[in-house]
């Protein structure tokens, strides 16, 4: 009832009683969201998330070439030599109704031609990825996938991503394959697991 | 097809090398990350710093003008706008209920440090920090005032901008600050060809009247605005009596000094008493229609999330198997994953839509309401005044005013 008074004096003072009132509430505000949100950043490591493609989950589907807000996507085709058979008729490098095995483009894979091969030995080719050239099309990831040991794979290039805050692919991906991980896992890699 | 899938790998055995064939070492470029985000923190600080400084020391705008240029150039040309604080609301409200998230610390203070300021001196962020707010500032040549029921009626688009921003991240469906984000085109030299289109048709606004993605669609902003407007020190346009020339009123790019008003019609005790009843009962009546509202539109509201879609898809497809089948149908079965599965997260997501979407629904009816009663209230005012919620603390007016001009020239 205090404040009743003070109307007939003055309407200023019930003004700024209320100011002061909001003022304090905004200060608990602050504090509260503040302190809250403080205890859900983690300390280990570094904190830091980036966005990476899990090649268990992918299914080559294309959208990585066309939805990365990069005018050509940061996504690039990396090739595990660990994984690799080093075969010749190479399911990732030989277009599956190649007329010969040559390097003529009608029978390759690669739309850029990006995978470059080199003889190792008697039968084995080293093959190697070329990143200025890819684009993240994955038509190789796929017939490596069906044709061989899968060494091939989709993932994204850390120092190409623009680290967006919502990830363009990771919202059109058909598996839901792309999520943010910390550091520590920058790159999903095949041989490394 | 999972089993089929991992019996792909390893069909061929890893070759024995006899010609003594080492397999290469890949050194992969690792994001190099940590030591920008300790500058942009500095950055940010040293121009609010400076903006401050400019607002309560120097009283000009000039200062503010200079750190609108750097913040463009570095926060948006060269650090390329990510993470922003308008969009680091939707990354604290998701810490909260996705705790595989680790909120990163910079994130905490790109949220918490312009809120802050708005607090201790007002938005102080929006100034000349915030590139976008910059970006309008620097090509605005006129300032073409808009009636009071149009900005009155578009201001509260960004309140609703947040309530589903805040709804949508805390649904873990999308981002949507950041997908409709309309200048990181502008900055990024490409992208979403829309969406540039739009941010061009927003600058082009804002030659002609002040800034409009702040006033009309910025949620940071109506979040910003809850503070400035019971900040501690407040921005005054000149320490001097003012003389109500009207010049301020006329410089401001965001509309928001108020003129000298003498409320004429005489009110009796009763009907004051009356009026603030009738706010106590339409408030709550608009809270409980938004909330009633939201709570029916819910299944509608959660399409937009990927489980939600998914879902459909499949139950499309098993109800007619001879159908063509999706892509995103197409990985799910290849997944191997369970359609109950599927069903139990469709169910927790429409449960979360259902509980955040009324808490939203909520919000709207009291941020609605709310601007209907700010509307009904007349206020005496002698002088020019500042209402302080809108106000993006500029400075335009410091050139304007005369008797802040006399005191600069006594200064110098």
């Amino acid at each position: 009832m205090k404040n009743d008074n003070q109307i007939s004096n003055s309407p200023i003072k019930r003004r700024d009683f209320f100011r002061r009132l909001g003022t304090v509430m905004a200060g608990g505000g602050i504090l509260a969201v503040g302190g809250a949100a403080a205890t859900k950043v983690k300390s280990e490591g570094t904190a830091d998330l980036y966005w990476q493609i899990d090649h268990e989950k992918c299914t080559q589907c294309g959208r990585c070439e066309t939805d990365c807000v990069m005018p050509v996507s940061a996504v690039r085709c990396f090739h595990a030599n660990k994984v690799c058979g080093y075969c010749d008729l190479c399911g990732g490098y030989y277009r599956t109704n190649a007329k010969e095995l040559n390097t003529a483009a009608e029978n390759m894979i690669c739309p850029t031609g990006a995978i470059q091969r080199k003889f190792v030995e008697e039968p084995y080719f080293e093959y190697t990825i070329d990143y200025d050239l890819c684009n993240g099309c994955g038509k190789c990831v796929k017939g490596c996938g069906s044709f061989g040991n899968g060494s091939l794979f989709l993932q994204v290039k850390q120092d190409l991503c623009l680290n967006c805050n919502e990830c363009k692919i990771s919202t059109v991906c058909v598996s839901g394959a792309i999520s943010r991980v910390p550091y520590e896992q920058a790159y999903k890699m095949k041989d490394k697991a | 097809m999972k089993n089929l899938l991992l019996a792909f790998v390893s069909r061929f055995p890893r070759p024995d090398f006899e010609s003594g064939y080492q397999y290469p070492e890949y050194t992969y470029a690792v994001p190099n990350e940590v030591l920008w985000d300790t500058l942009d923190v500095i950055m940010l600080l040293l121009l609010m710093g400076i903006v401050t400084w400019a607002l309560y020391k120097k009283r000009t705008r000039q200062p503010i003008f200079w750190t609108s240029i750097v913040s463009i150039a570095y926060f948006g040309f060269f650090r390329e706008g990510c993470v922003c604080s308008i969009g680091s609301i939707q990354n604290v409200a998701y810490a909260f209920v996705e705790d595989s998230y680790r909120l990163p610390i910079v994130v905490l203070l790109f949220f918490l440090i312009p809120i802050i300021f708005a607090y201790l001196f007002g938005r102080v962020f929006c100034a000349g920090v915030c590139p976008f707010g910059a970006l309008q500032d620097l090509v605005n040549v006129k300032n073409y005032r808009l009636s009071r029921a149009v900005s009155g009626a578009l201001s509260i688009i960004p309140w609703l901008y947040l309530i589903f921003a805040l709804l949508y991240a805390l649904t873990r469906t999308r981002f949507i600050i950041c997908q409709f984000d309309p200048f990181i085109g502008i900055f990024r030299l490409g992208g979403d060809w829309g969406l540039i289109i739009f941010g061009a048709i927003l600058l082009l606004m804002s030659v002609f009247t002040g800034r409009p993605f702040c006033r009309f669609l910025c949620p940071y902003g109506a979040l910003l605005s809850i503070f400035s407007s019971v900040s501690i020190w407040k921005i005054r346009i000149t320490q001097k009596p003012c003389i109500t020339c009207e010049l301020c009123h006329n410089s401001c790019p965001v509309d928001t000094i108020r003129a000298p008003y003498q409320h004429k019609v005489e009110e009796s005790h009763r009907q004051g008493v009356m009026r603030v009843i009738s706010y106590f009962v339409i408030l709550p009546l608009l809270v409980v229609a938004g909330a009633a509202l939201m709570y029916m539109g819910s299944e509608n509201l959660s399409n937009a999330h990927r489980e939600v879609r998914l879902y459909h898809m499949i139950m499309a497809h098993e109800a007619d198997p001879d159908g063509e089948l999706t892509l995103e149908a197409e990985a799910f079965y290849s997944q191997g994953r369970t359609i109950e599965d599927l069903t139990a997260s469709y169910q927790q997501v429409q449960d979360d839509f259902k509980v955040y979407g009324t808490i939203a629904g909520a919000l709207i009816g009291l941020v609605v309401g709310l601007k209907l009663i700010n509307l009904s209230l007349k206020r005496t005012r002698k002088e020019y005044e500042i209402s302080y919620g809108n106000c993006i603390a500029c400075g335009k007016c410091f050139e304007y005013c005369p008797q802040n001009r006399k005191k600069l020239k006594i200064e110098d």
